[in-house]
């Protein structure tokens, strides 16, 4: 087969073994870094690729891209900090894993899972290119309403025992999302007149604030004894073979959903790291231990994340239309080139497609390889004493945030979002609700008028389109189960104190 | 994902992309190294477009050209860079309506009103394309379905405040129908919703069409120019086919005010010179683009027609 033979040339070429090696290398560490997502760090190393052959220059860039996606865990698991958007679910399961002193066996979960999903996601691509292609187009207007009230609907299940508590945090997420442009008109909303907010409020300044900002407050509010925290073992672990099968349900979840959500442009792997960790927590043995250090809460979203690299290459490559921003960025250097991607590449350049799969191997490799040899540095840097640290991290995420915009005003929304964030961890509010209202927000208002835009007011629409209504049928179960399980809980407990 | 721009800083990422040719044509530049300046990343259509007139234009100025980007806040970094730089020729802004657009609606500290053109190279022709299998064969055929069905035809269009928003919002008040103009998040976002059904009809650049072009998924039904477009086939224009609707979506170059005469004399005729370049002529038709060129004076009074008419727009919908 002509395929298989293009990707093995690529492989064995030493420019292109070159290339992924560097790209997954800089992904990790951008990745890791708070504030350079993926696509910065993408655009960052752009003009070193002009003078590669076409081939070594989209092999690094992919690269880059699951190196980053990876990279973005460390922190969220180590520091409480998500180094990518798509991190942000990690973070419960893998900090409280790290607190309990398994610091460096939810790094090896999450680098395993994240390498096993990429693999996996790399064979739907080459298999599937054309029916998971034919996934993007289905996705109207209600559709991604639909999809969007799914995400949101995963609220009522990560409330932490607390509903009411969950929606309030919830709506003001929402509320936070109608901040800026108008998606429709272009009017602009709650911006006081200033240019700052015209974008809205990036949802990784929230992110930043309400997790890492929010978890150095409290870690300095208590003061220089060192009990706890930083007592884990300076050693990454690997999870073995029987841990993994354990592990299975989480992982084929995590894998299936970011396969999924990859194609889709817009959903990307934010969306499908709380979906695929709501699900892994719905179909759990034990669901009780999610939010305290569950195995299953970091492997599921971290394969989630990892599968969507593979995935969102289909709609840049058979349509050429880049779902988000990194894959703007891949655009753009395939455009350089002089590569047009689109419907027909695979027949004008199949070296050249088959080559990408053959680097996407390489590239999954090399983050098995970099990140074991990263992590142990890594678990040794956070072991160092506290005053050091909480100060280190600060530094680091301030001039993370800075370097995304290059404004100060920026500094206020992280820490404006710090101290929410803090006063919802004193007042027991839990905060993943507040990062799905204002991951999810705009979504879900762009859509759900553009849909009523078409029919003229209808909200039929929502009902007559299938998928639109399966995923609403989803989000209706998933709130229903939430809820019968929340009143079960309440007169448990209620009999609990009655006996 | 409100934002398909990328938001990087690569301030440093300059490349020199071709040195000084033999010897110069024309008289001596003032200066041996010109940057140009743009606010799109490396692989976005100014940084392509930049990076080709340095190859071309190079050796007939005698100018070493280096392209830099400075990304974001819609150009509005860009224009402070031109601003700032020294004011002897040797630093220009490649400019889009996208940052008469920012100045307008951010407000940023340099605005396009501290800026002068200095020669227009370009027109990127706004097209109107349906689905290949779709029953519409001209712009009338448009315009009578959405007359038989008022609020029936779905118009894809990239953001609320772009071009190809303000010229179907004006299409139908010159053709008198009401249509919906769906807006999206990026010109990637329409496409798609013309390919899966959601739209009836698309309106866009030809570069961002290309790859469906070749795949003979999709039609291009008219093109909003003064002429027709080469490299699309023998599509006539929205004028020709009785709709007075021209769209001027320049590709140009700014720099600051005041600068010397001969400067601008030699940037006249360099591109002059460039548009009928063969080579040069074979890339830009292959990539959609309308020979525009205009010299300084012309270019300064397109432009303050489209601050004219942009402005109307932005009132009239409440876009500000």
């Amino acid at each position: 087969m002509d395929g298989i033979s293009y990707a093995l040339t690529a492989v064995t070429t030493p420019s292109v073994l070159l290339a992924a090696a560097g790209g997954v290398l800089w992904g990790i560490l951008g990745g890791a870094l708070p504030g350079l997502s993926p696509s910065i760090a993408m655009a960052l190393l752009l003009p070193f690729t002009f003078d590669m052959t076409p081939l070594a220059a989209i092999v690094m860039l992919t690269g880059i891209y699951i190196g980053a996606e990876y990279g973005g865990s460390i922190p969220a698991i180590l520091i409480r900090t998500p180094g990518t958007n798509a991190a942000a679910a990690t973070v419960i399961d893998g900090y409280a894993m790290h607190q309990q002193g398994r610091g460096g066996e939810a790094l090896g979960l999450s680098l395993v899972a994240g390498t096993i999903a990429g693999l996996v996601g790399l064979i739907c691509l080459v298999l599937l290119t054309a029916p998971l292609s034919a996934l993007a187009l289905y996705f109207t207007p209600p559709a991604y309403f639909a999809l969007a009230i799914m995400g949101l609907s995963v609220i009522a299940a990560l409330s932490e025992g607390s509903l009411v508590k969950g929606l309030i945090m919830g709506i003001i997420g929402l509320m936070i999302s109608t901040i800026g442009t108008d998606p429709l008109s272009g009017v602009t909303r709650f911006t006081f007149g200033g240019a700052e907010l015209l974008g809205g409020i990036e949802y990784i300044f929230v992110m930043l604030g309400v997790f890492a900002v929010a978890e150095l407050m409290s870690k300095m509010a208590e003061g220089d004894d060192e009990e706890g925290i930083t007592k884990s073992v300076a050693r990454v672990k690997l999870p073995g073979v029987k841990k993994l099968w354990a592990l299975r349900g989480a992982l084929g979840i995590g894998t299936g959903v970011g396969i999924i959500e990859g194609p889709i442009p817009g959903a990307g792997g934010t969306v499908a790291a709380f979906l695929s960790y709501n699900e892994a927590k719905r179909w759990s043995k034990t669901p009780e231990q999610f939010g305290h250090g569950a195995e299953e809460g970091v492997v599921a979203p971290e394969a989630a994340n990892n599968a969507v690299t593979s995935s969102a290459l289909i709609p840049t490559l058979t349509f050429g239309i880049p779902g988000s921003n990194s894959m703007a960025v891949l655009l753009g250097g395939l455009l350089i080139h002089g590569i047009q991607p689109g419907p027909m590449l695979l027949s004008t350049r199949p070296d050249l497609v088959y080559g990408l799969f053959g680097g996407l191997f390489l590239s999954n490799m090399f983050m098995l390889i970099f990140g074991l040899l990263l992590l142990g540095p890594a678990v040794w840097l956070v072991n160092r004493p506290k005053p050091y640290l909480t100060a280190s991290i600060f530094m680091i995420v301030l001039s993370g945030v800075y370097s995304i915009n290059q404004s100060l005003f920026d500094f206020w929304v992280v820490l404006l979002s710090g101290v929410l964030g803090y006063g919802m961890k004193l007042l027991k509010f839990p905060v993943l609700p507040l990062i799905l209202g204002v991951v999810l927000g705009y979504m879900i208002e762009a859509n759900y008028r553009r849909s009523l835009l078409l029919t003229n007011g209808e909200h039929r629409v929502f009902f007559e389109n299938p998928l639109s209504l399966g995923l609403l049928l989803c989000a209706g179960l998933i709130i229903g189960l939430a809820v019968v399980s929340e009143i079960r809980r309440l007169r448990h407990g209620r009999r609990a104190t009655q006996e | 994902m409100k934002h398909y721009g990328i938001r990087a800083l690569l301030g440093a990422a300059a490349l020199a992309t071709m040195t000084a040719g033999a010897t110069p044509a024309l008289a001596e530049y003032p200066v041996e190294t010109v940057r140009l300046i743009t606010h799109s990343s490396p692989g976005g259509g100014m940084d392509v477009f930049l990076r080709e007139i340095g190859k071309h234009l190079g050796p007939i100025m005698g100018v070493n050209f280096v392209v830099e980007n400075v990304t974001g806040s819609g150009g509005a970094a860009a224009m402070a860079e031109v601003v700032n730089g020294a004011k002897d020729g040797s630093v220009f802004y490649g400019a889009t309506p996208t940052h008469i657009i920012t100045s307008l609606l951010s407000a940023p500290p340099v605005t396009y009103e501290d800026l002068d053109p200095v020669v227009n190279f370009f027109n990127d022709p706004q097209t109107v394309y349906v689905l290949a299998d779709s029953p519409y064969n001209t712009l009338n055929d448009v315009v009578d379905a959405a007359k038989a069905n008022p609020g029936g035809v779905v118009v894809a269009v990239s953001t609320p405040g772009s071009l190809d928003r303000q010229v179907m919002e004006e299409f139908q008040a010159v053709t008198g129908t009401s249509m919906v103009v769906l807006t999206h998040d990026g010109g990637g976002d329409a496409v798609l919703s013309v390919l899966n059904g959601t739209a009836q009809v698309g309106v866009s650049e030809i570069a961002e069409l290309r790859g469906q072009l070749d795949a003979k998924a999709v039609r291009i039904l008219a093109t909003y120019t003064e002429n027709r477009v080469p490299g699309i086939g023998d599509v006539p224009t929205a004028r020709e086919q009785g709709i007075d609707l021209v769209v001027s979506k320049f590709r140009g170059l700014v720099g600051a005010k005041d600068l010397p005469p001969e400067v601008i004399a030699a940037w006249e005729d360099g591109v002059a010179k460039l548009m009928e370049d063969p080579e040069f002529r074979k890339w830009y038709e292959a990539e959609g683009l309308e020979n525009a060129y205009m010299t300084q004076a012309e270019a300064r009074v397109a432009r303050d027609e489209f601050v004219t008419s942009l402005k109307a727009f932005f009132e009239k919908f409440d876009i500000k």
